[in-house]
């Protein structure tokens, strides 16, 4: 009787075990979880000691442009230009709504032209060929951001972003040996301070979320003309942008971007006249894109297409983000 | 001893049952999720009977190089006349039994490519004038349908399959080139200075239709496959296009248009490439891609010229990647490796194909 009643106490010991295997369990969240969330899912900033590095590349030819008009034209003159830019973000949570972020960026810019000039009396011709490169680091940006309102079940997330832009890229020509002959400046050389405040929604397996941003620039000086070399005084116009993102999971790891943003930037000043080098600019520009989520790894690829705008680039804007969450 | 059994039993019973809920189950062979998601080493060269495939694509290829007739490697970039390529493509595919499937196919090109800047200069004693001239010669427009079918062979794909297919690029394209919009701007400063620009209107499509035939193997062992495809064009006759000519008097333009003849280059292409799949929604291919025109000629002033020969080698790394049951992406990235007398783009191609079977439950 003993040994049968002890087959019965194994048995129900043994389905016992198993037994988890098909009741309803609540799932355990732990760190690691919590650090291979999509986008669609993670929390605006990161979590309390969350640390994650990123690299951000884009890269753009110059063939197309919006003119003052607002109409899409080619660039008429032979020239050519390319510009890869290649960030370094490193974010880190201070607490669990208080994130800090830390940008810069390596750039590779390049601009070739080449005019033929024909002398009708002599018949005699001279080819001109400029070739500009402009290779280092760029401007650096610190940026606070805070959630005022954390999100929660049916609430919306209300996220504050303060921004301030150091000038550590070379702000002037170097190696000029012509006019025309130099290395480009790799920084804007001025301050920039610039707050947003964004809402986002997440509605699994779509989040949204809407921006609206306002930097201010200060003053500074630096060379405009290759030949004078004098620094003269400056300030770029302020700049004003919105936008709005609708994400959605493609499968569980797959996210399928969506962004459309507009920004402003006003006239430029150079020694306090307003300067036909630095005109009043907007665009429109709508950006598909895929976010890949394997395990900490977050790689991404989107194009910003322009659609509308005035004295801006009219060519698509290519970016392949890389990120990892320690 | 009959203890033992019973608990051995016992385990067996409940591992078993656990078992069944978490192992990675197959779909059975045959039903649509199955047939969606059959990965590339495992999926025949035509779709499945009843399967509807939409492809959208886009390319973008940056002009900075180009092989000359002697297939020396020229740099555009360096004086200036480098351009961009956008070239956007629809394709459906229908398969009609699982080895006979019907397609169509067009596509929509847009680029501008500049010609060097030349200014003549003319100086007197009181002044100097200066006229510029840029050129800029865009292709604009919708391509030609292309109608085709594939068939392969009749039996289940296993480790070989071998495909052939025909179609016709029926002629619905606008390809007659547009009159130049040339423009002529007066310096602000200099009256007798100006810039012209000469800005040519090219249309996108053949004119004339074309065949094209094609042959294509595929051979998988284990998770490596590689595939072959060889494929020619040919014109069915001779087309007919309009040339335009501009003079320039007093800073005006006036054009007139003159017919020529015409008759395509037979365009041959032989891709090979090598598969990896690497899990069963992701595909990592390497493939080689050869490109040749031969013949045909084009009439300039009454005399019929042949077309200069093209030939170009291109690598391409690309992936395939399955996110959902319907929907896979494919990209490619395509780098010039030899050619002659044709242009040499580095190029990305990304392609977003829906999969459905709209007629099975």
């Amino acid at each position: 009787m003993i040994g049968y009643m002890r087959k019965i106490i194994i048995i129900c010991l043994l389905l016992l075990t198993f037994s988890s295997g098909f009741s309803q369990t609540e799932k355990l969240i732990v760190p690691s979880d919590l650090k291979q969330q999509t986008i669609v899912t993670e929390p605006v900033t990161l979590r309390k000691g969350f640390l994650r590095t990123g690299i951000l590349i884009d890269y753009r030819v110059a063939d197309r442009f919006f003119n003052k008009a607002g109409d899409k034209e080619y660039y008429r003159t032979s020239s050519w230009g390319s510009k890869t830019a290649y960030g370094i973000t490193i974010q880190y949570g201070i607490t669990d709504r208080f994130q800090l972020e830390l940008i810069t960026e390596y750039l590779n810019t390049l601009q070739e032209a080449q005019n033929t000039e024909i002398d009708a009396i002599t018949n005699e011709s001279v080819i001109s060929v400029s070739k500009q490169k402009g290779l280092g680091i760029g401007d650096s940006h610190i940026a606070l951001e805070y959630q005022f309102v954390p999100e929660k079940e049916k609430k919306s997330s209300l996220t504050g972003r303060l921004k301030l832009t150091v000038p550590t890229g070379n702000k002037n020509p170097t190696n000029i040996k012509s006019e025309n002959q130099y290395d480009l400046p790799v920084g804007d050389g001025t301050y920039a301070i610039g707050f947003s405040l964004s809402a986002r929604k997440v509605l699994y397996p779509y989040s949204f979320s809407g921006l609206a941003a306002y930097t201010y620039n200060f003053k500074g000086s630096k060379i405009f003309n290759t030949v004078d070399l004098i620094e003269r005084e400056f300030r770029f116009g302020n700049f004003f942008e919105t936008g709005f993102t609708g994400n959605l999971h493609l499968n569980e790891w797959i996210v399928f971007g969506n962004k459309i943003y507009y920004y402003h930037e006003g006239q430029g000043e150079i020694e306090n006249n307003p300067s036909q080098l630095m005109p009043a600019s907007w665009a429109l520009s709508y950006e598909p894109g895929l976010i890949f989520q394997v395990h900490r790894f977050r790689l991404g690829e989107s194009v910003r297409i322009p659609v509308l705008g005035k004295n801006v680039p009219a060519d698509p804007l290519f970016l392949i983000m890389a990120q990892y969450i320690f | 001893m009959k203890s033992v059994y019973f608990i051995i039993l016992a385990i067996l019973v409940s591992v078993s049952s656990i078992t069944d809920l978490n192992c990675q189950s197959f779909g059975t062979s045959g039903d649509k999720y199955d047939l969606l998601t059959r990965p590339y080493n495992k999926r025949p060269m035509t779709l499945f009977r009843g399967q509807l495939q939409g492809n959208a694509g886009y390319k973008f290829a940056v002009r900075s190089q180009m092989f000359n007739s002697d297939g020396d490697l020229i740099f555009l970039k360096n004086n200036g006349t480098g351009s961009v390529y956008h070239y956007y493509f629809l394709r459906v595919r229908y398969g009609l039994t699982n080895f006979l499937e019907f397609g169509a196919e067009t596509n929509f090109l847009r680029r501008g490519i500049r010609d060097a800047t030349v200014t003549v200069v003319s100086t007197t004693l009181t002044s100097t004038d200066r006229i510029t001239v840029n050129k800029l010669t865009e292709s604009k427009g919708m391509g030609d349908i292309f109608l085709f079918t594939t068939l392969r062979l009749p039996v289940e794909y296993r480790w070989f399959d071998l495909a052939i297919r025909g179609g016709m690029f029926m002629p619905s394209a606008k390809y007659e080139t547009q009159k130049p919009t040339n423009t002529v701007t007066t310096s602000l400063t200099t009256s007798d200075s100006y810039t012209v620009d000469l800005h040519y209107n090219l249309k996108n499509g053949y004119g004339v239709p074309v065949y094209l035939v094609a042959a294509a193997s595929k051979l998988s062992v284990g998770r490596f496959t590689t595939e072959a495809e060889w494929s020619m064009r040919t014109p069915m006759k001779e087309g007919k296009n309009i040339n335009w000519e501009e003079t320039l008097a007093e800073k005006v333009f006036s054009y007139y248009d003159k017919s020529y003849s015409y008759l395509l280059s037979n365009t041959y292409n032989l891709d090979i490439s090598l598969h990896y799949q690497a899990t069963g929604w992701f595909n990592l291919y390497l493939n080689g891609s050869s490109f040749r025109t031969k013949g045909g000629w084009t009439e300039y002033w009454g005399n019929k010229y042949e077309n200069p020969e093209k030939r170009l080698i291109n690598i391409e790394p690309g992936f395939e990647l399955q996110i959902s049951p319907s929907l896979t992406v494919y990209q490619i990235a395509g780098f010039p490796v030899k050619g002659r007398n044709c242009d040499a783009p580095f190029y990305l191609f990304t392609t977003i194909s829906y999969n459905l079977f709209p007629f099975l439950k």
